[in-house]
């Protein structure tokens, strides 16, 4: 296992440099740059020379590659043109605000995919089965944006129980519990439908997941065998359901710091999502490759975990 | 969630960013940022459409109806004012702000000699004189006397020196373009072989005399229209070729104007303070917060009274919703910039002026624009706002839609209709490749009537909605035929779009008379000789249709009416009343 | 409910016809799943309505009227009319053949490319299974949005008709998407391959390709089954940001996704329910019925129920 984990690790150098070579080449092919971007009516071409001089997007793509991984190496991410600022600050202002609801949905839905799962599974086609999956069929027929103006809609303004958007509320100076308590209080909805939508995914896998362990032979043998059905359930049928969900487990990593663009831009939630998406329309090509490559190692160390984890789920997978 | 997932919530944002904001593209378009609003009622006289009940108005301030209204949670905020933006960046600092929102906060922070008026054209602000030589050449400003930064240190003429000497520095990447001032001496210290400006004489504390090698009629503003920054303050680690050290105080700055920073949260909020010795005066409202809020929910906030003002989208919809909230004064004034579709002049079939006409005649841009904007934007016939102390309308044609005669104009100019229905002259079809930008809201009824009326006068069109930057790319490569896009406007109607080989004119347009008559109106100090240049070079535009004009839209300001004393218009954005501005309590 | 879950009986009820192919037996089993029928009934009726459908409407897609702007629905426009006047019903059809395809389609090629490339990593393992899976880690890693945007650059550059272009809409949603599938399936084939059924295949010599389509491949059919169903409704809303950037279909064409997203604001979902309940129905039809159809589908495949 040791050995295989070390292994993976090597194979995630040339991965990166793969990636890295890739991403550049599409912040290169991609049409405009910074200052095409900002379409500025005033601007004469000497001035737009000049900033391509200073950004250093007059030289050619190739040296422009080297120049930036060589300052990747040495972990400079360089400065955001958007922000003035250097790509790491950004995203330590960002990434954890977006982490705060990213985790918390996390938590909420795995649990409440994992009840619900196995309960559909247990009884199929029950009522409960049939409300749950048309449930999540009708979330997945909006768009989120849509659900996340209808959350508003009933709870914000028609009920007020809470504010429409922000992180805190403007002016707040308390600090400690009230400003922990005001956070929760702008959090709720955003975390709400963050965990509508990825709740909905999880728990037709972990129907599915759990119908096909429950057909399995060793479940009949232990039905056979007189074992309570609530140990045949949670003992044996649940543990073998869970390995599927360790590849999804894989996935979550990326995304728990990769922001959730539409939520955060409809709840007004200060995270790393939007600002992404703004360095990608406005081409400020340092943030835009510096948390492209950030989110790729995340990838990379997700998958790594998921496969790691695998092999300690189910011994019988051999990994080499 | 899954990657799968995550690739849906990247395009499904792509497509509510786009529809809802225009992303950075067209507000932070020019120096004078778009969106703005202004007490002053500038009648367009344009309400009648059919949809719209008639007695509208389009354009000015609507007063709110019952002002108790107001929820008690804005009320409760007796001396604080809350201000809701888009999507403020954080570059709190006059040297290197670019999006509109970082601009709103640096009003509120700083100030210049010169500040614009409602028409476009300036008014001394810092300075209390401006002489001006007979040649154009040297100008000297006279510093209004005992003005003080928020520190309390005085702010003097060799301030204005060492920002001058920031905005020159090598290493200045921001957007100003001080160099095209032409201040004697400034190439030298940009590249390093002099280490002053020798043409900014500071003759004392309050008198600098500034001496241009080449003068223009934007030369009052390049040199006027600048934010002072403290030596004292920005200048303590500043050495000649490395902006590192003030470029650091981007989150902290520190100027002369009606405001202070107090703290900034990035993505929720920027709290000010009032700056008691402001040289206006102190502002009324002791704390203003600016709020970072979003497209699709601005509206409910000003509903909640999370916040007390926002720039709204213009539509009739959300006109209705604002005047049924009741307590909302509402603000319509004219965007700075418009709407058009571009030809591509290097193309043979746009090079005829008759095919120009023809496509403006058979297009029906007031159901275009009304169908989207309602009373609250007009078809307009040339690129200038209705506003601007340049705008004309004598003898202009308004090309109302004429599907007849824009067939005879084709029949004119050579394209008849062939076999097919599709227009041919000299064996080569009429076929247009249209390409639309995806972040505009027009583009929903632009197309399917275009395609329509185009379709009717016998010409293929193939119309696509692309990336901002992907048509920006194409105008670069010549590679299109006809495009759809906005411009910005800046304050003075100067600028390179229509003259030939312009920096920004990617169409290829050229027309001898638009450019002579562009260049004497720049050389031109005097603005009633200007106005005739740009009148008769309106007159021309018009008539040979270097783009189809399309619209003016209004911008709409929401205010919470327990707020009043804002004086708003198209050029002078809400910042600069903010000091004027009470809470009815 | 339904027989399909107990196949212990089912197994009593089955004829025993031990000489059917096993395409035969599957087939025999979906139709008698009632659920499956109907969900298929579903999707054929999804298919008239927007192929059959239009060609009934007194309506044109081209007709734009701003005096009819905002029409709730009413005896001449069923459905009412959308904010340029035209008729939402006409276009509720219209736009389902787009997405129908759209969203089938896309989801065929995620399908086929992510459970092919997952067996086969889990099944050969060692370099095979780190070259496929080292290449998911890549596209993973891949921002999707300056990809999209320079393949709607190039295809605008190339001229290709935007009526063409939803083809290239589908292929690219299919290939962005295959990864997650791939993961799931090559985790399943781990676990499977060490199962003893697998020994016996072994044993008794079978060739390589036998022994994962026909014997890995369906038992990991229930994960294909959900991903695919949750893919279809995904790539239908995904098309409609794709137009955005010049890849998808251009207005006037509809299609459910732009419709959708036309109504973005609080106003028009208020207001308008017309405007967006429509064509989210059309796409919760199609998504129910594909996920009955995916159910029945597993029942009728899994080599797990007796025949």
């Amino acid at each position: 296992m040791k050995q295989y984990i070390i292994r993976r690790l090597l194979q995630m150098i040339p991965t990166l440099i793969g990636i890295s070579i890739i991403i550049f080449a599409i912040s290169a092919m991609v049409p405009g740059d910074y200052i095409t971007a900002r379409a500025n009516p005033n601007m004469s071409i000497e001035k737009q020379e000049q900033l391509r001089a200073i950004y250093g997007l007059d030289k050619p793509d190739y040296q422009r590659y080297f120049i930036w991984a060589g300052n990747m190496i040495k972990g400079n991410f360089g400065d955001s043109m958007q922000h003035k600022k250097p790509v790491t600050a950004v995203i330590n202002t960002f990434v954890w605000n977006s982490f705060i609801i990213g985790f918390c949905s996390l938590i909420l839905s795995w649990s409440i995919a994992i009840i619900t799962g196995i309960f559909s599974a247990k009884f199929q086609y029950s009522l409960f089965d049939k409300i749950i999956t048309l449930l999540v069929f009708i979330c997945m027929s909006l768009p989120s944006f849509f659900i996340g103006l209808l959350l508003i809609k009933f709870l914000a303004l028609d009920l007020k129980l809470f504010p429409v958007g922000g992180m805190t509320t403007a002016g707040l100076n308390g600090s400690g519990w009230i400003y922990i308590k005001d956070v929760i209080k702008h959090a709720f909805l955003p975390i709400m439908v963050l965990t509508m939508l990825s709740t909905g995914s999880l728990t037709r896998y972990f129907r599915t997941s759990m119908l096909e362990v429950i057909r399995q032979d060793y479940i009949r043998t232990a039905r056979a065998k007189g074992l309570k059905e609530r140990t045949v359930i949670f003992k044996h049928a649940f543990r073998n359901a869970m390995i599927p969900a360790i590849t999804l487990l894989g996935f979550e990593l990326p995304a728990l710091f990769g922001g959730a663009m539409i939520m955060e831009q409809i709840f007004v939630w200060p995270g790393i999502g939007h600002v992404y998406l703004s360095s990608i329309n406005m081409r400020d090509y340092p943030f835009m490759l510096g948390f492209t490559i950030f989110l790729a190692m995340l990838t990379l160390v997700g998958n790594l975990l998921a496969d790691v984890l695998y092999g300690i789920a189910d011994p019988r997978i051999r990994l080499k | 969630m899954t990657k799968k997932w995550s690739l849906t919530l990247v395009l499904v944002l792509a497509l509510t960013m786009a529809l809802s904001a225009c992303g950075g593209n067209n507000k932070a378009a020019n120096n004078e940022p778009a969106p703005t609003n202004s007490a002053n009622t500038e009648n367009t006289g344009e309400t009648n459409t059919p949809a719209e009940p008639a007695g509208e108005e389009a354009s000015g301030l609507i007063k709110a109806e019952d002002p108790s209204l107001s929820p008690a949670l804005a009320n409760n905020r007796k001396d604080t004012m809350i201000i809701g933006m888009t999507d403020p960046k954080g570059v709190f600092s006059p040297l290197f702000m670019e999006t509109a929102y970082d601009y709103y906060v640096n009003y509120s922070i700083f100030n210049t000699l010169v500040a614009f008026k409602a028409d476009g054209s300036y008014e001394n602000s810092l300075a209390e004189k401006v002489d001006i030589s007979e040649d154009g050449l040297k100008y000297t400003y006279h510093l209004k006397p005992g003005v003080t930064f928020s520190d309390g240190t005085p702010l003097t003429a060799k301030d204005y020196l060492f920002t001058m000497k920031l905005f020159h520095d090598a290493t200045y990447d921001g957007e100003s373009d001080v160099l095209s001032a032409h201040i004697v001496g400034g190439q030298e210290y940009h590249d390093g072989t002099a280490s002053d400006i020798s043409g900014i004489k500071v003759i004392d504390d309050n008198t600098v005399e500034i001496t241009v090698s080449e003068y223009s009629a934007l030369t009052p503003v390049d040199l006027g229209y600048v934010y002072i920054l403290s030596e004292a303050y920005y200048g303590k680690d500043y050495k000649q070729g490395n902006l590192e050290s003030v470029k650091a105080l981007n989150s902290k700055p520190m100027g002369s104007g009606q405001y202070k920073l107090k703290s900034y949260t990035a993505g929720q909020e920027i709290v000010l303070e009032a700056n008691e010795n402001y040289f206006n005066g102190a502002p009324k409202i002791k704390n203003l917060i600016y709020k970072t809020t979003t497209d699709s929910t601005n509206l409910a906030m000003l509903e909640s009274g999370e916040t007390d003002m926002n720039e709204i989208n213009v539509s009739e919809d959300n006109v209705e919703a604002l005047k049924a909230l009741g307590f909302m004064d509402i603000n319509l004034l004219p965007n700075n910039g418009y709407g058009y579709i571009g030809f591509n002049h290097k193309l043979k079939k746009f090079q005829d002026q008759k095919v120009r006409q023809a496509l403006t005649y058979g297009l029906n841009r007031e159901d275009i624009v009304k169908g989207i904007y309602g009373p609250y934007a007009d078809v307009i016939n040339i690129p200038e706002s209705k506003v601007s102390w340049a705008f004309t309308d004598e003898n202009i044609e308004t090309y109302d839609f004429d599907l007849e005669k824009a067939k005879a104009l084709l029949d004119e100019a050579g394209w008849v209709v062939g076999a097919d229905g599709i227009r041919e002259k000299d064996g080569e079809k009429f076929k247009i490749n249209f390409s639309a930008t995806a972040d505009n809201p027009v583009v929903e009824a632009l197309l399917p009537i275009m395609t329509t009326n185009y379709k009717d006068l016998g010409i293929d069109i193939i119309a696509e909605t692309l990336d901002f930057n992907a048509i920006i790319d194409k105008k670069t490569k010549g590679d299109f035929d006809m495009y759809f896009a906005a411009w910005g406007l800046t304050p003075d109607p100067d600028n390179t779009v229509y003259i030939t080989n312009g920096a920004q004119n990617d169409t290829g347009y050229s027309n001898a008379k638009v450019d002579e008559l562009m260049a004497k109106a720049k050389k031109e100090m005097d603005t009633e000789k200007r106005k005739v240049y740009y009148k008769e070079m309106y007159q021309e535009m018009n008539k040979d249709i270097p783009n189809i004009f399309l619209y003016q839209r209004n911008n709409m300001n929401a205010i919470n009416a327990r707020a009043q004393g804002f004086d708003i218009s198209p050029y002078k954005d809400f910042p600069f009343s903010l000091y004027q501005v009470e809470l009815q309590q | 409910m339904s027989a399909d879950v107990m196949p212990i009986t089912k197994n009593t009820n089955s004829p025993a016809k031990a000489v059917d192919s096993p395409w035969k037996t599957a087939w025999r089993r979906f139709t008698k799943n009632r659920l499956a029928v109907i969900g298929f009934i579903l999707i054929v009726f999804m298919f008239m309505f927007c192929f059959l459908g239009p060609l009934f409407s007194p309506y044109n897609l081209f007709d734009y009227n701003s005096k009819l702007k905002n029409l709730a629905p009413s005896s001449t426009y069923w459905l009412g009319t959308d904010k340029l006047g035209r008729d939402m019903l006409l276009r509720v059809m219209l736009a389902g053949r787009i997405s129908l395809l759209v969203g089938l389609v896309a989801t065929l090629i995620t399908v086929i490319i992510g459970a092919t490339l997952g067996a086969l990593a889990g099944f050969y393992g060692k370099f095979v299974d780190t070259i496929i899976m080292r290449v998911a880690d890549i596209f993973m890693a891949l921002p999707s949005l300056p990809i999209l945007i320079i393949l709607g650059a190039v295809l605008s550059d190339l001229k290709v008709h935007p009526n063409i272009r939803i083809y290239y809409l589908m292929v690219i949603i299919g290939i962005l998407n295959w990864t997650t599938l791939a993961r799931l399936v090559r985790g399943q084939i781990l676990t499977l391959r060490e199962q003893e059924f697998m020994q016996a295949t072994e044993a008794l010599g079978l060739k390589d390709t036998r022994k994962i389509f026909k014997h890995l491949l369906p038992n990991t059919v229930p994960v294909i089954i959900v991903t695919a169903t949750l893919s279809v409704a995904g790539a239908i809303l995904s098309e409609s940001a794709l137009s955005f950037l010049g890849i998808g279909v251009v207005p006037p064409t509809p299609s459910w996704g732009n419709m959708i997203s036309a109504a973005n604001n609080l106003i028009d979902f208020r207001k308008r329910p017309w405007l967006w309940i429509p064509p989210g129905t059309c796409i919760l039809i199609t998504t129910v019925a594909i996920n009955l159809i995916g159910d029945g589908l597993r029942d009728a495949l899994d080599p797990k129920t007796k025949k």
